[in-house]
């Protein structure tokens, strides 16, 4: 029986080179050295255009093709018979071989030499089992299956956007174990990606902001497609590669710089999924290790399923989060906050909010929290509702792709990270309290 | 001629991949085992019958050939062509080479991340399974990749 492609993936992962073997048009024939071939589907076969060499010579002259590929798991080998099909030169496919030859150049010492010039396409024709020895592979770390169906069986538990974007990062930690990972949110008005949770890192990190197309993050929500780094490169360094783009971009001003990104800054392994609902980019997951090699296709596929179904339950749970339960929650009365005051200043120019001093949020988040506060003050409010900031003028939120809901979870969990006395808390569909335990002093600059 | 440091790099702990094409250039390859000179001018690539049966057959019909030679840790990478291939019956005697040339590519992959094991296992053989192809390099070239690929070695014929 012919092995489907999706069974000998683990060859793929460009740890022993395949090799490709092709035949000019006077018969003579010529080996080369495959630098990375991708895994499209059981029928399609991307392997890396680098160079314009005899191989790509005898392809464009209509040669058959021919590949050895081995696995570095188990030593078997595979005899692959392709027909090229086409080159794309730009696109996800693209993108994802470019970054995942980075990381393959700079594991071989080949950085600056190995450019990805375009992903040629090859119909698979036929795969053949080479007769050879053989071991057995080490048990997967993980199984993702089961992981999967545990992390589905709790996301459909959630009753509320907060409560499952908890869920979720709770899942990738424990039932998939990933011990570095980060919950990035769309914010499409601004073309970026915001931290709204994160596992692993000695500073959470929330709040902080990529642009769309920035790293390796960045190029996942660009192009909606899912990247995975094996070794370390500093092409797709985490941290460098926002600095540099922002920096380039000239958007240092506009994005949220004072929170520093969490990440490792030695990742060897790296991967960004996209979270995507309808036609709606609305996040990414990105998870990284220290380790060579430490995610494979079996585990992509997973948090593919993962982020799928994250992005329709995020979709369902923004929307009924817009209609308020009809019963609204009885305002108490509330008991004037005692103790020193806090002084909260707020400059207008870009919604920034400082506390005593500390920089707490800027954007959008910042707008609401002031409107809050000022509402507070003057009016001892302490209930809202999501409908409510909608229409608010002080607020300009940007339409109805505005992540409302995502954008009160970053706000509150920036609060709980300051622990100043002041917090939002859900009481309900669409509708939060205010507490504040300390009097408050509010300063417009 | 092939010169002394091309002789000796094919001889080191490289990986070996050779190919030949059918009449109608459907190329097929396999791994070789060790690679050795064969009376001064031509070299004899040992390897095994069963993983090579159809480049065997190609060779047969062909006598083309196309041989390369990569060093996994520099990715220094030699590729020579022949038309002359010929199958020869493997000695016994040239056993120790093959055992040199794992004993020898192990930490080259190794490095690289490779457990032993999996190298072993990869090369591993019968004796009973083993030729010898045999050809006069006719053109060589230097395949590292970088500005040099492709060119043709100063060294050759």
């Amino acid at each position: 029986m012919t092995p489907r492609l999706d069974t000998l993936r683990d060859c793929l992962e460009g740890v022993i080179p395949g090799h490709i073997v092709t035949c000019d048009p006077a018969g003579v024939p010529n080996v080369a050295f495959l630098s990375q071939a991708e895994y499209v589907d059981n029928e399609h076969l991307a392997l890396s255009y680098q160079f314009f060499n005899t191989t790509r010579r005898n392809v464009l002259a209509g040669s058959p093709v021919r590949l050895l590929l081995t696995s570095h798991l188990t030593a078997r080998q595979y005899r692959l018979s392709l027909q090229y099909l086409r080159t794309e030169t730009a696109g996800p496919l693209f993108e994802r071989m470019k970054a995942k030859l980075a990381g393959i150049a700079a594991h071989s010492g080949m950085t600056g030499i190995f450019r990805l010039l375009g992903a040629d396409i090859y119909r698979v024709l036929d795969i053949v089992p080479v007769p050879g020895g053989c071991i057995s592979p080490p048990p997967p770390a993980v199984n993702c299956l089961n992981a999967l169906r545990r992390s589905t069986e709790r996301l459909s538990g959630c009753a509320n956007l907060e409560c499952l974007l908890e869920k979720a990062v709770d899942c990738l930690e424990k039932e998939f174990g990933f011990s570095h990972l980060m919950l990035l949110m769309h914010d499409e008005a601004r073309g970026c990606l915001f931290t709204l949770a994160s596992r692993g890192y000695a500073q959470s990190g929330i709040g902080s902001e990529i642009p769309v197309g920035s790293g390796l993050i960045g190029i996942c929500a660009r192009e909606r497609s899912p990247i995975r780094i094996g070794f370390m490169t500093s092409e797709y360094a985490y941290g460098r590669t926002v600095r540099d783009g922002l920096a380039a971009e000239g958007q240092l001003d506009a994005l949220e710089t004072a929170i520093p990104l969490p990440g490792l800054p030695n990742a060897a392994s790296q991967m960004a999924i996209p979270i995507v609902a309808g036609d709606r980019l609305l996040g990414v997951i990105y998870v990284e290790s220290l380790a060579d090699l430490h995610f494979d296709y079996d585990e992509e596929d997973a948090l593919v399923v993962f982020a799928a179904q994250l992005g329709l339950a995020m979709q369902h749970h923004q929307m009924t989060d817009d209609a308020p339960d009809e019963t609204p929650v009885a305002e108490r009365p509330a008991m004037p906050p005692e103790g020193a005051p806090l002084t909260v200043r707020y400059f207008a120019a870009n919604d920034s909010i400082f506390v005593d001093d500390d920089y707490l949020i800027k954007g959008v988040a910042g707008a609401i929290l002031w409107a809050l506060l000022n509402d507070f003050t003057q009016r001892g409010r302490t209930t809202f509702t999501n409908k409510g900031l909608r229409v608010d003028s002080r607020i300009r939120l940007p339409g109805a792709s505005d992540n409302l809901e995502a954008r009160l979870v970053l706000l509150q969990r920036r609060l709980a990270e300051r622990n100043a006395g002041i917090a939002i808390g859900k009481t309900g569909r669409g509708r939060f309290t205010l507490t504040v335990e300390r009097p408050l002093t509010l300063v417009e600059s | 001629m092939l010169d002394h440091d091309i002789v000796a790099f094919i001889q080191s702990g490289v990986s070996i991949t050779l190919a030949a094409c059918a009449p109608g250039r459907l190329p097929s390859m396999s791994r070789g085992f060790a690679c050795k000179p064969v009376d001064g001018e031509a070299i004899g690539i040992i390897l095994p019958r069963t993983q090579a049966a159809e480049a065997l057959d190609n060779i047969r019909l062909t006598g083309r050939v196309a041989v390369a030679f990569t060093q996994p840790t520099t990715n220094r990478t030699t590729q020579l062509k022949g038309t002359d291939a010929r199958i020869t019956t493997f000695d016994p005697a040239d056993e120790p080479l093959i055992r040199k040339h794992i004993e020898e590519f192990v930490p080259e992959v190794v490095a690289l991340g490779t457990p032993e094991e999996l190298v072993h296992a990869l090369l591993s053989y019968q004796p009973e399974d083993l030729v010898m192809v045999v050809f006069t390099p006719s053109s060589g070239f230097d395949q590292t990749p970088g500005p040099k690929a492709g060119q043709p070695l100063p060294a050759t014929l």
